[in-house]
């Protein structure tokens, strides 16, 4: 189970032919899977596809229904290969991640899924982590799409499209026996909107009707010389045209005539509705999207058909082409395009565009004007869009200059109650007493461990990689360095090119295992090591069991929020004379799954009139110094400040706040710091048992005395 | 005909996905084409977050068939409503240039939650808010602000369907109050609860704005006889401007020691105000003297520490502040950990002196501590507490006792010494000593960093070493740097530039 419960979600997936699906892109385009007759389905977790593989695990019983075969793959390899069923069997099947990093990891199996080809049509659904609000390296999936012959769709972001793309997508990939990527980058995965829904398709072979019998043995399917030399030829000879052919006939690609008909905009299918609203902005389109320049819409933007281009282009002066990201693949297709067709029309994109970033609408306005200045075309007045760009610009400086001092950052953080948090402010105050160390950072939640107040790591190097880059470490700094993973990456990746590398090559190093039990980032879905009961019949395996059996001898378990123990091992670890790998599990559940938990529990039990206790920390206000040293040493979100209420003192003192969950970090650390006597943690005992009221009647009583008997 | 566009500035977890959600559903109720983008990813932890919705504001079934294209991302100047969540999260959207001040209407909560680094700053690292709440009048056209969390708290919910409420108030939708209420009862979700949130924010839509939270924040001592008694010699001794200081210092020495320290306090502040006097200032010297010295005073012991614990009104004041019901039993955990030098500091110096020379020769002031977690609710923890705290008369004869009292003079000496060059060199002089306070670690810091400050600035400062101007500024530098890298070596770079420029 996943962070967020998906019931409403499933009972959308169950609309039939003629109803109106409401909802987000992401979960639009996993209706249209089951739309579509497919009879496998898998995945790694991601921001922005989670949600396709979470809704789907929720569905089981309309999977079970549909005969579809469900795997939550540990990494994206594992998703790409298991298109592999598609190469041998005329099935359908479709796999997600977070691209273009999960491309990187699945890469290797999507070469040879592409050499050989498919017969049954396989969907790889990307969610292009790209510009505002990404969260990974910034690079295009398209290249993949290019070097390993793999169709790359990115439909105009709206739902109807969007979903049309997905049926679409498997007939082209069965028509050219090649996978298709469908790209969606994060705002469409997100936008809200609606289509018309078909029935759901059980496909002819599934779970329910198995084909008995394993496919014959066929050499030429197998990604292996000499069949992989056909392969090549048969890319480029066979499934490229049968490709092209059915991307013209069906009219996947779109075409807008507009009035200022000696120029043209060529534009990838995501990026039209952000050209529309900078076209509308500039008074060239009106909200309906009839746009006065010509419009050709890549919604395949590889392979181009070279025909189609060069009919858009052929009358016109001048063309410019709307590409997000670098390298400008399409641009240089459509430039060598323009030249084997002898055509002189003008080519603009990169230089009117931006090279890099985002292309939002204020960009894309810009970079209009720009071309309308150059492309000058007939009958047109471009200074006006100029001027009209100059005030946005000017508007967008001035309102910088409303406040003097640059606002403070409001980056993501470790939740209330993290149990990730702790292990910084353990090595922080390890690191006060031993030095600095190299930290291996890793993805993760802990990544925010990389942001203040904690600022720690010198290098992230992908999805638990964080062991396997410290290898050159320890021998060039001659310092012994620390990584930090979690339990998503040691499963993901961590395991093998990390711990088995360096026991492989006897490094020496410190590893902390964060082991929370889910992948949290991408919104607590499960992984092997995962303890929490769910419907699924997981295998729960065992980090701390799966080391020691692979030969790690020098292996602690530490409770996460144990912070004084915690820095003792750390420097137990980083200073040790004995060489070797040395891994840190830190335990402690993730608090956004435990509260989940405990709440419901805690309701459940209060309402049957049980011993309920509810922990709250807090600070006295008149002892704390507002030095805010403890704050440097957590950054916890509850833990805050508030005017000082002393009449003496202005400086604001730190203050624990309702939302605190009572994990005990502030008590631990200003144990483990020494900071200063101003925490409490107080106890509120929820329907006392009678020993309680007895107990508490006599304290009060004595306490009450002592003070009497002073005050007298 | 253009779309209708809004723009939410939210944090993680305040619920904005929801209040997109209710807007959202109420334009597709009522028949309006709208769409809604999100970046949700890592930034529902806690992150700055954005929510982007455009309506278009003529129903579907008047459009004959055609659909509007609506952008998935907002446009600069180009965003009907701003909605935040938060004060500085309305800044930073208006900041960005998405607000118009011709165009926008601003609704947003004016309650403050701290980012990291205003947090962490040692002194006061808070934001001017002042110049937020300009920011937000120069950049939107109109606005609707008023501390929606307050609000919000006062009637169980989420600062969200406050806002949803004030959005249906202002009239900026073509959507009906009833459309959102309906919304509200659908989702099913705390349904009670949000409806009167939406009704607080659809009331001060429409003008009545609940009252602001009472600013007052601060907590004097209750007035005692023996305080009075003081008060004819602050009256006459010192200046007007400082009296209030004054007659809260003296409260707080009475309860921290005696009368009779309170007077040593006055008769310490007397030859400040004469100095003052002397040099044509209006008493801000004074005061600001009056307030250091009594929280010098009144340094931070174990014995303070037990004094405050024990304080009845403190488990009054917890009972508030967790929500705990009248009856139900609540349990106390102190968290204490004094050190080797906590507890030298109560020894006479003949003995503290011998022990804390090894305790520093071996490290022990870094290491020996007894770490204890004394449950002040129950009697045995509270018993321990209760017969430190009646040490106090002790605390005269303590090690620390003398420490302190060597250091005040210094101290008080060094501000008169440049009261005589410069009343505002006085100040600033006086103001260092904001930065000793707390305890163990924060403790040691502050008062190294002013032992440094005083030997690298004041010294040559007040030898006449320096010009005036120069010697201004190179206190101002080096006490900000103290305060803005607490853990790094910051002031001591700092010190080594000013030594560098400075002219003897």
């Amino acid at each position: 189970m996943a962070e967020r419960s998906f019931q409403h979600e499933i009972n959308s997936l169950r609309l039939g032919a003629g109803e109106v699906f409401r909802g987000e892109g992401i979960l639009a385009v996993t209706k249209a899977l089951l739309q579509s007759g497919i009879s496998y389905v898998g995945g790694y977790q991601g921001a922005p596809v989670s949600h396709l593989m979470d809704v789907l695990i929720d569905a089981e019983d309309l999977l079970a229904e549909l005969g579809i075969h469900i795997e939550a793959c540990t990494n994206e390899a594992a998703a790409a290969a298991m298109l592999g069923a598609s190469i041998a069997y005329p099935i359908r099947g479709a796999v997600t991640w977070k691209s273009v990093v999960g491309t990187n990891v699945a890469s290797d199996a999507l070469s040879n899924l592409a050499s050989p080809g498919v017969k049954g049509g396989a969907l790889i659904i990307i969610g292009e982590d790209y510009g505002d609000g990404a969260s990974v390296i910034q690079e295009r999936s398209h290249a993949f799409a290019m070097k390993s012959s793999l169709w790359l769709l990115d439909p105009r972001p709206d739902l109807p499209s969007i979903t049309a793309m997905v049926e679409t997508g498997f007939e082209l990939s069965e028509a050219s026996n090649t996978p298709v990527i469908l790209e969606l980058r994060i705002k469409a995965c997100h936008v809200t909107g609606q289509f018309e829904t078909k029935d759901n398709r059980k496909a002819a072979i599934s779970r329910l009707a198995p084909t008995g019998a394993p496919a014959a043995f066929d050499y030429g399917t197998l990604s292996h010389p000499p069949s992989t030399f056909t392969h090549e030829i048969a890319k480029v000879e066979d499934r490229l045209p049968a490709a092209r052919r059915f991307i013209r006939e069906h009219h996947l690609n779109e075409v807008f005539e507009g009035d200022m008909a000696d120029i043209g905009i060529i534009v990838q299918g995501g990026l039209f509705n952000s050209l529309q609203r900078a076209l509308l902005r500039l008074g060239l389109s009106d909200p309906f999207g009839a746009s006065r320049i010509p419009l050709y819409c890549l919604n395949v933007t590889y392979p181009l058909i070279p025909e189609e281009v060069a009919e858009f282009c052929a009358s016109k002066r001048a063309i410019l082409m709307v590409e997000e990201g670098t390298p400008d693949y399409i641009e240089q297709a459509v430039g060598q395009v323009l030249r084997k067709a002898g055509l002189s029309t003008a080519l603009f994109g990169k230089g009117c565009l931006p090279q890099a970033g985002e292309y939002t609408s204020d960009v894309l306005a810009a970079g209009l004007a720009a071309f309308l200045a150059e492309a000058r075309p007939e009958g047109f007045d471009a200074a006006p869009a100029t001027a009209l760009v100059a005030q946005v610009e000017a508007h967008r400086t001035q309102a910088a200059t409303l406040i003097e001092a640059a606002l403070p950052g409001r980056q993501p953080g470790f939740c209330t109650g993290c149990p990730e948090r702790p292990v910084f402010s353990a090595l922080k105050l390890a690191q006060k007493e031993i030095g600095p160390t190299h930290i291996s950072a890793d993805i993760g939640c802990h990544s925010f461990g990389t942001l203040p107040p904690f600022n720690m790591g010198n290098t992230i190097l992908g999805f638990g990689m964080s062991l396997a880059s410290a290898a050159a470490i320890s021998s060039n700094t001659g310092k012994r360095p620390v990584s930090i993973m979690g339990d998503g990456g040691f499963w993901h990746n961590g395991i093998i090119s990390g711990v088995a590398g360096t026991l492989f090559n006897k490094g020496d190093g410190v590893l902390v295992i964060l082991q929370n039990g889910y992948t949290s980032a991408t919104g607590q879905q499960f992984m092997p090591s995962t303890l929490a009961e769910g419907h699924r019949a997981e295998q729960p395996m065992n980090i701390e069991r799966t080391l020691r059996s692979m030969g790690v001898t020098w292996l602690k378990t530490v409770r996460s929020y144990s912070v004084g123990t915690m820095k003792k091992v750390l420097q137990e670890a980083i200073g040790s004379a004995e060489k070797g790998l040395k891994v840190i599990i830190a335990d402690g559940e993730c608090q956004l799954a435990r509260q989940r938990r405990v709440k419901s529990e805690d309701a459940a039990r209060l309402k049957a009139g049980g011993r309920v206790v509810r922990v709250r920390y807090g600070v006295d206000d008149e002892i704390c110094s507002g030095d805010h040293s403890c704050i440097r040493l957590s950054g916890c979100p509850s833990l805050t400040i508030k005017p000082n209420p002393d009449p003496l003192r202005d400086e604001p003192v730190a203050a624990v706040i309702q939302s605190c969950v009572g994990c005990g970090l502030c008590g631990e650390v200003a144990h483990a710091a020494v900071l200063c006597p101003s925490f409490w943690r107080a106890e509120i005992i929820q329907n006392p048992s009678r020993f309680d009221l007895w107990r508490d009647r006599w304290n009060k009583r004595a306490i009450g005395w002592l003070h009497g008997r002073a005050a007298s | 005909m253009k779309p209708i566009t809004i723009l939410i500035g939210a944090m993680g977890g305040e619920g904005g996905g929801v209040l997109t959600d209710w807007l959202v559903e109420a334009a597709g109720a009522e028949g309006y084409a709208v769409q809604s983008t999100s970046v949700p990813g890592v930034a529902q932890r806690t992150g700055a977050t954005n929510y982007y919705i455009e309506i278009y504001p003529t129903p579907l079934a008047q459009l004959n068939g055609q659909r509007p294209i609506l952008a998935l991302a907002p446009s600069v100047g180009d965003v009907d409503l701003v909605v935040a969540t938060e004060l500085m999260e309305a800044v930073r959207v208006v900041t960005r240039g998405y607000a118009d001040p011709a165009r926008t209407l601003l609704i947003a909560s004016t309650h403050r939650v701290f980012a990291v680094a205003e947090k962490t700053a040692p002194g006061d690292g808070r934001y001017d808010e002042a110049a937020l709440a300009q920011a937000l009048e120069a950049g939107t056209k109109t606005r609707i602000l008023f501390d929606m969390e307050q609000a919000a708290k006062s009637v169980g919910c989420l600062v969200n369907s406050v806002l949803l409420g004030a959005i249906a108030g202002s009239g900026i939708l073509p959507l009906t109050p009833a459309t959102f209420e309906a919304g509200i009862k659908a989702a099913g979700k705390a349904v009670t609860s949000n409806l009167k949130g939406f009704e607080i924010g659809l009331a001060a839509a429409r003008g009545q704005t609940p009252a602001p939270a009472l600013p007052d924040h601060k907590r004097p001592l209750p007035p005692s006889d023996a305080a009075e008694r003081l008060w004819p010699r602050i009256r006459a001794e010192l200046p007007e401007a400082a009296w209030p200081m004054a007659g809260e210092g003296v409260k707080r020495l009475i309860a921290y020691q005696d009368r009779r320290y309170a007077g040593l306090y006055l008769d310490r502040l007397g030859p400040i105000a004469a100095a003052e006097r002397n040099a044509g200032g209006k008493g801000n010297l004074t005061r600001s003297v009056a307030r250091l010295l009594a929280v010098r005073m009144a340094f931070e012991d174990v014995i303070r520490v037990a004094q405050l614990k024990t304080d009845p009104e403190r488990l009054a004041r917890i009972r508030r502040e967790v929500g705990a019901a009248p009856g139900q039993p609540l349990v106390v955990k102190d968290f204490l950990k004094p050190g080797v030098e906590e507890i030298c500091s109560l020894l006479p110096s003949i003995l503290a002196r011998p022990i804390l020379a090894l305790a520093h020769r071996r490290g022990w002031t870094q290491t020996l501590y007894w770490g204890r977690e004394v449950a002040s609710t129950g009697i045995g923890g509270h018993l321990g507490l209760w017969l430190m705290a009646r040490l106090r008369p002790w605390r005269r004869f303590s090690h620390r006792w003398g420490e302190e009292q060597g250091e005040i003079t210094l101290w008080l000496d060094s501000i008169l010494a440049a009261a005589a060059i410069s009343p505002l060199l006085a100040l600033e002089t006086a103001e260092c000593a904001r930065m000793i306070k707390g305890y163990g670690d924060t403790w040691r810091r502050g008062s190294g960093n002013f032992r440094r400050i005083r030997d690298a600035v004041l010294a040559p400062t007040l030898a006449g070493r320096w010009p005036l101007a120069f010697a201004l500024d190179a206190l101002a530098n080096a006490r900000a740097a103290a305060a803005a890298d607490p853990d790094g070596d910051g002031l001591i770079r700092t010190l080594e530039a000013i030594t560098a420029k400075s002219p003897g």
